[in-house]
C-alpha cells in the first residue's frame, strides 16, 4: 500500500507511518498549492496524534538535468520546510479532549492548531491555512498478488490522519525562480540525546507513492532477501547514502523487472529499465507549480523526461489520482495499455474545498445472534431459506417483487414500520442467503446473512449484519436489528426445539 | 540522586501513554471492522490478535482473552485453513495458554510450510511458558538477541535469564534493550521497564523493593493504564504501610475487569479498617476469576490459586487451582507455587509428594539448587 505499514518499525507506533504524500492546486483557487501527507494506517474514529514526532514536508526547488535513459532530477537547497508537532491531551473530565498542535512554516513563524477543526486554522495575512485530523483514506489499492489480477479496494472504509497546508503559490513558492519542485514528509522524533551517543532515528519517509512497499519490498522477493524497507525509511531524503545507493538501486531494478514481465510481455530495454530504476532511487514527489496538475498528470514529469520529452504537466498528486494504476500501468507496460485495478475510486472521492480530503468513515458495525435448534439443517432451512418466508413472528405482512437475485420483499412490521431488502445471493446448499437493506434500518451500507448449519444431530440458525450507523446512534441501530433478529430465532426455539 | 542501580532512561521519548492508550483501542476496533469485512485475509486476523494482545498485556482489560478465542473459533468457522491461520490459533491458545494445543496447531502449521522463523518463534514462547528445555532454549534466545539486537529479541531472553536465576545478566539485558530501542511506542518501554521491576521485586531471593518501585512506577510513566505495573506496585506499597497511595493506584484501573485490582483493593480496604468495602472488593474479585475460570481455565489458574491462598481464603481451592496449572506447564515457579500453597493448606503428604516430583523434574538443573523448594527438600531432608 501506498506507504502504509512499510516496515516493521513503522508497525511499532502506527500513528507515525506515513501513508501518503499529496500535492496539488487548491480546486478552490488556482493561485493556491496544497500540500497533504497522511499518517496512521486503518486508523478507527477516535485516532490521535503522536506527540514525540514532528511531522513535516520538505519542499526543495528542482531541474531537469538529463533526459532520455540520462534522465535526473536535481534539487537544491534552502529547503522549505513546513513542521507540525502535537501536544499531549490536556487532563480533562471529558474522555476525549480536543488535541492541539503547533505548525512551524518556513521563516520560523509558528501557529496553533485544533485536531479535527475542518475550518482549520490560518496566519492572519492569510498566506497559510492548515488542518489537522481524521479523513476518510483516498489511497486505494485493487490488485491482488503477481500476477496482476484484478482485487477489492484493500482499504475499503479506512481513515487516516491528515495534515493539509495550503498556501498562496507566488508568495511561498515564488515560481519566476523556477516552479518545478521536488517535495518529500518525513516523521522524525523529536530532539533527545541518548546516554549511549545514538541519535534518534528518522521514523518514516516518503516521496512518490509505494516507493517501499511495492518496488522495495515488492511481492515476489527471492526466498531469503533482506528486507530493505527499515533501512530506506532511515535514509535522508534529498541524500540517500552514496554507499547504499546501489543496494537500493540494485533492489528496485529487480523489481522493476519483475512488474515489466507481469502481463506476459517486456516492454523495458535494459538500459531503459535501469535509467527508470535510477530515476526513481531519487525518491520524491515532482510538480510544477505552472502546468496543471491533474487526476492523471501524476508521474507524467519523470515519464515524459524519460522518454526524452519536455513534460506538459504539473505532474504531483491530487486527492483522486489513481496513482496506483498509473505506477503499475507504467512499469508493467511503459503505458502501452492503461491497466485499471479492481477498483476505480476511493471509499469516498476528494472534496472540492478546503481541507478537501473527505470526513472520516464511520466504523462498519456488526451484529451476530445465533440459535441451537434440535431440529435437522434441512427442516430448518425449509421453514425459513426462502427469501420471502413469512414465518417470522413480527411480520404483519410481506410483498414480494421480481424473483431470483435482486428480489425484493417489502415488510410490514406488527408496528407499523416498513422494511425493504434486496436478495443478493442464495444457496441452497449451504443453505445461507444474503442480502441488502434498502430502507426502514436507520443504516447504511446494512448487508444481513443468514445461515443454517448442521449442529451434532440438530442444527444452528446464525443470522448476521454489518452495517454503517451513520445518521443515528450506533446503539440504537443495535438494539433494532438485535431485537429484529433475537425475536426470529426465539420463535425458531418454540416451533423446533432448543439445541443442546 | 539516581541509585547505582538505576538507569537514566529520560532519553527514551515515547508517545503520550494516554495518546498510546487511545490510539491502541482505535486500531483496535478498526481492526475488528477489516477483519469481518474479509474473514479469509488472514494478515486482517493477524492485525486483530495483535491489537488484542497488545490490549491485554498493557490494558488489562481481559475481555481481550475472550475476544481472541471468538478469533480463532471464528477463523475455524469460515474455514481458514492456510498456515497463517493455523499459526494464529496457535498464537491464540498460547495467549490463553492451551499449551497442548498450540503445540498441535504449530506441528501442523509446520508440516503445511509455515515460515520457519515464525514457526521456531513460537515454539520458543511456548517451551518457556511450559519450562521445557531451558538450557537449549537459553543458547537459542541468546542467539536470536545477539543477531538481532532488537528489544523484541531481548525482553524474553531477560525473562529467561531471571527464570533460570541469572539475575545480574537478565539485568545487563534489559538496559540492553533500553539502548537498542529505537521507536517511539511507549508499550515496548513500558514492558522492559516492568520486567526489571518483577526481576528485582519477585524473583530474586531477597527482593529490593525500592528498586522495583523505581522500575514499576517508570512503566506507568510511560503508560498510565498499565494494570498489571499498577498492580504490582500496589502490592510494594501495602506491604510498606502506604495504603493509601496503593488504592489511588488501583482506583483508576478497576475497569478493566482484572480481579486483582479488586484483590489488591481488598487488602487495602481491610488493612485500613474498612471491612464492609474490602468485602466487597473480595467478592467482586472472586466472582470475576470464577467467571474467567469457567471460559480461560488455564489461563487463570496460578492467579486465582494464588488469590484463593491469600485473600480468598480457600487453601484446598487454591490447591486443586495451582495442580492444574503445574499439569499445564510444570515450571518451577508452578511447582514452587503448588508446594507452598499444599503447605498452606496443612496437606504435608501432598507438599512432599510435589518435592519429589520437583527434585525428580528440576533437580538435575542449576536454577533448581537456588530454588526454594532446594530449601524445602534439605529441610525435610532434616526432619526425615
Amino acid at each position: 500500500m501506498s506507504d502504509h505499514l512499510d516496515g516493521p518499525r513503522q508497525a511499532a507506533d502506527p500513528s507515525v507511518d506515513l501513508t501518503d504524500l499529496f500535492a496539488f492546486t487548491s480546486p478552490e483557487n488556482p493561485r493556491r498549492t496544497v500540500l497533504a501527507a497522511d499518517v496512521f494506517p486503518s486508523c478507527g474514529s477516535t485516532a490521535i496524534f503522536s506527540n514525540v514526532v514532528s511531522h513535516s514536508i520538505v519542499l526543495r526547488r528542482a531541474r531537469v538535468v538529463g533526459l532520455g535513459e540520462s534522465t535526473k532530477f536535481e534539487t537544491t537547497e534552502p529547503e522549505i520546510r513546513f513542521s507540525v508537532r502535537f501536544d499531549v491531551l490536556e487532563p480533562a473530565a471529558d474522555p476525549n479532549p480536543p488535541q492541539r498542535g503547533t505548525c512551524t512554516l518556513p521563516d520560523g513563524q509558528e501557529f496553533r492548531i485544533v485536531v479535527n477543526d475542518e475550518k482549520g486554522a490560518s496566519t492572519p495575512d492569510g498566506t497559510f491555512r492548515v488542518f489537522a485530523g481524521l479523513r476518510s483514506d483516498p489511497f486505494y489499492l485493487a490488485w491482488m498478488e503477481a500476477p496482476l489480477k484484478k482485487g477489492p479496494n484493500l482499504l475499503l472504509h479506512d481513515n487516516v490522519l491528515c495534515i493539509v497546508i495550503e498556501f498562496d503559490t507566488q508568495r511561498v513558492l515564488k515560481p519566476d525562480q523556477g516552479s518545478l519542485f521536488a517535495v518529500i514528509a518525513e516523521t522524525l522524533p523529536l530532539k533527545a540525546t541518548s546516554p549511549f551517543g545514538s541519535q534518534p532515528m528518522r521514523i518514516d519517509w516518503i516521496g512518490r507513492p509505494e516507493h517501499t512497499n511495492m518496488k522495495l519490498g515488492y511481492s515476489g522477493l527471492p526466498p531469503g532477501a533482506e528486507d530493505l524497507r527499515d533501512l530506506w525509511n532511515q535514509q535522508t531524503p534529498f541524500a540517500i547514502s552514496e554507499q547504499l545507493r546501489p543496494v537500493f538501486l540494485q533492489r528496485l531494478k529487480e523489481s522493476l523487472r519483475i512488474y515489466d514481465i507481469r502481463d506476459g510481455k517486456e516492454d523495458w530495454t535494459e538500459s531503459a529499465l535501469a535509467a527508470n530504476a535510477n530515476m526513481f532511487l531519487d525518491d520524491f514527489l515532482l510538480f510544477d507549480v505552472a502546468k496543471p496538475i491533474t487526476d492523471t498528470s501524476h508521474l507524467e514529469i519523470e515519464k515524459s523526461t524519460l522518454n526524452g520529452q519536455v513534460y506538459q504537466t504539473g505532474g504531483g498528486r491530487t486527492v483522486d489520482a489513481n496513482v496506483v494504476d498509473i505506477m503499475v500501468t507504467w512499469l508493467a507496460n511503459r503505458d502501452r495499455e492503461f491497466l485499471l485495478g479492481g477498483a476505480t475510486g476511493a471509499t469516498k472521492p476528494g472534496t472540492k474545498t478546503f481541507p478537501y480530503f473527505a470526513a472520516p468513515n464511520t466504523e462498519i458495525q456488526t451484529v451476530t445472534e445465533r440459535v441451537d435448534l434440535a431440529a435437522a439443517p434441512d427442516q430448518v432451512w425449509g421453514l425459513i431459506g426462502q427469501f420471502g418466508g413469512r414465518w417470522h413472528p413480527l411480520i404483519a405482512n410481506l410483498k414480494l417483487t421480481g424473483t431470483g437475485v435482486g428480489q425484493l420483499r417489502t415488510i410490514e412490521t406488527i408496528d407499523g414500520k416498513e422494511i425493504v431488502e434486496r436478495l443478493d445471493s442464495t444457496d441452497n446448499a449451504a443453505r445461507s442467503y444474503r442480502y441488502t437493506n434498502i430502507v426502514g434500518i436507520p443504516a447504511s451500507n446494512y448487508v444481513g446473512m443468514l445461515e443454517v448449519k448442521p449442529n451434532g444431530s440438530g442444527s444452528s440458525v446464525e443470522w448476521r449484519a454489518q452495517y454503517l450507523a451513520n445518521n443515528s446512534p450506533n446503539l440504537i441501530v443495535r438494539a433494532i436489528v438485535s431485537t429484529l433478529f433475537k425475536t426470529g430465532l426465539d420463535s425458531l426455539k418454540a416451533r423446533f426445539g432448543g439445541g443442546k | 540522586m539516581m541509585q547505582e542501580w538505576g538507569l537514566d532512561i529520560d532519553w527514551l521519548r515515547a508517545t503520550d501513554g494516554r495518546i498510546a492508550s487511545i490510539n491502541l483501542e482505535s486500531a483496535r476496533r478498526r481492526s475488528w471492522s477489516r477483519f469481518f469485512q474479509e474473514p479469509q485475509r488472514i494478515e486482517l486476523a493477524a492485525a486483530v490478535l495483535e491489537n488484542e494482545r497488545l490490549t491485554a498485556q498493557f490494558i488489562g482489560d481481559v475481555d481481550s482473552l475472550d475476544r481472541v478465542d471468538f478469533l480463532a473459533r471464528y477463523l475455524d468457522k469460515v474455514g481458514a485453513s492456510s498456515t497463517g491461520a493455523l499459526l494464529i490459533r496457535a498464537q491464540v491458545a498460547s495467549m490463553l495458554h492451551r499449551f497442548a494445543d498450540a503445540k498441535r496447531y504449530v506441528a501442523q502449521a509446520t508440516l503445511d510450510g509455515a515460515p520457519e522463523k515464525e514457526v521456531r518463534c513460537l515454539e520458543l514462547t511456548i517451551d518457556q511458558a511450559c519450562g521445557v528445555n531451558l538450557e537449549l532454549l537459553l543458547h537459542q534466545r541468546r542467539e536470536m538477541a545477539r543477531e538481532s539486537g532488537r528489544l523484541d529479541d531481548l525482553v524474553p531472553l531477560g525473562g529467561l535469564l531471571g527464570d533460570l536465576h541469572h539475575f545480574a545478566e537478565a539485568d545487563r539485558v534489559y538496559r540492553q534493550a533500553f539502548q537498542a530501542y529505537r521507536d517511539v511506542s511507549p508499550f515496548p518501554v513500558a514492558w522492559v521497564c516492568f520486567q526489571l521491576g518483577v526481576l528485582w521485586g519477585e524473583l530474586v531471593p531477597e527482593p529490593q523493593e525500592t528498586r522495583a518501585e523505581h522500575w514499576y512506577r517508570r512503566a506507568i510513566e510511560y503508560l498510565p493504564s498499565y494494570a498489571k505495573a499498577r498492580i504490582h506496585l500496589a502490592e510494594i506499597y501495602f506491604s510498606s504501610g502506604r495504603l493509601e497511595d496503593a488504592g489511588t493506584l488501583l482506583v483508576p484501573v478497576a475497569p478493566s475487569g482484572d480481579p486483582e485490582v479488586h484483590w489488591r483493593l481488598a487488602d487495602v480496604m481491610a488493612s485500613s479498617g474498612k471491612v464492609a468495602e474490602a468485602e466487597a472488593h473480595r467478592q467482586a474479585a472472586r466472582d470475576a476469576f470464577e467467571s474467567l475460570l469457567k471460559r480461560h481455565l488455564l489461563a487463570f489458574a496460578d492467579h486465582a490459586a494464588e488469590f484463593y491462598a491469600e485473600s480468598g481464603g480457600n487453601c484446598r481451592r487454591a490447591l486443586d487451582l495451582a495442580r492444574i496449572n503445574l499439569a499445564n506447564r510444570p515450571t518451577l515457579r508452578a511447582f514452587e507455587q503448588t508446594h507452598a500453597i499444599a503447605l498452606s493448606a496443612g496437606d504435608a503428604d501432598a507438599a512432599s509428594e510435589l518435592l519429589k516430583d520437583a527434585a525428580k523434574r528440576w533437580g538435575s538443573a542449576v536454577v533448581f539448587r537456588s530454588s526454594r523448594l532446594a530449601q524445602g527438600q534439605i529441610l525435610e531432608g532434616a526432619v526425615a
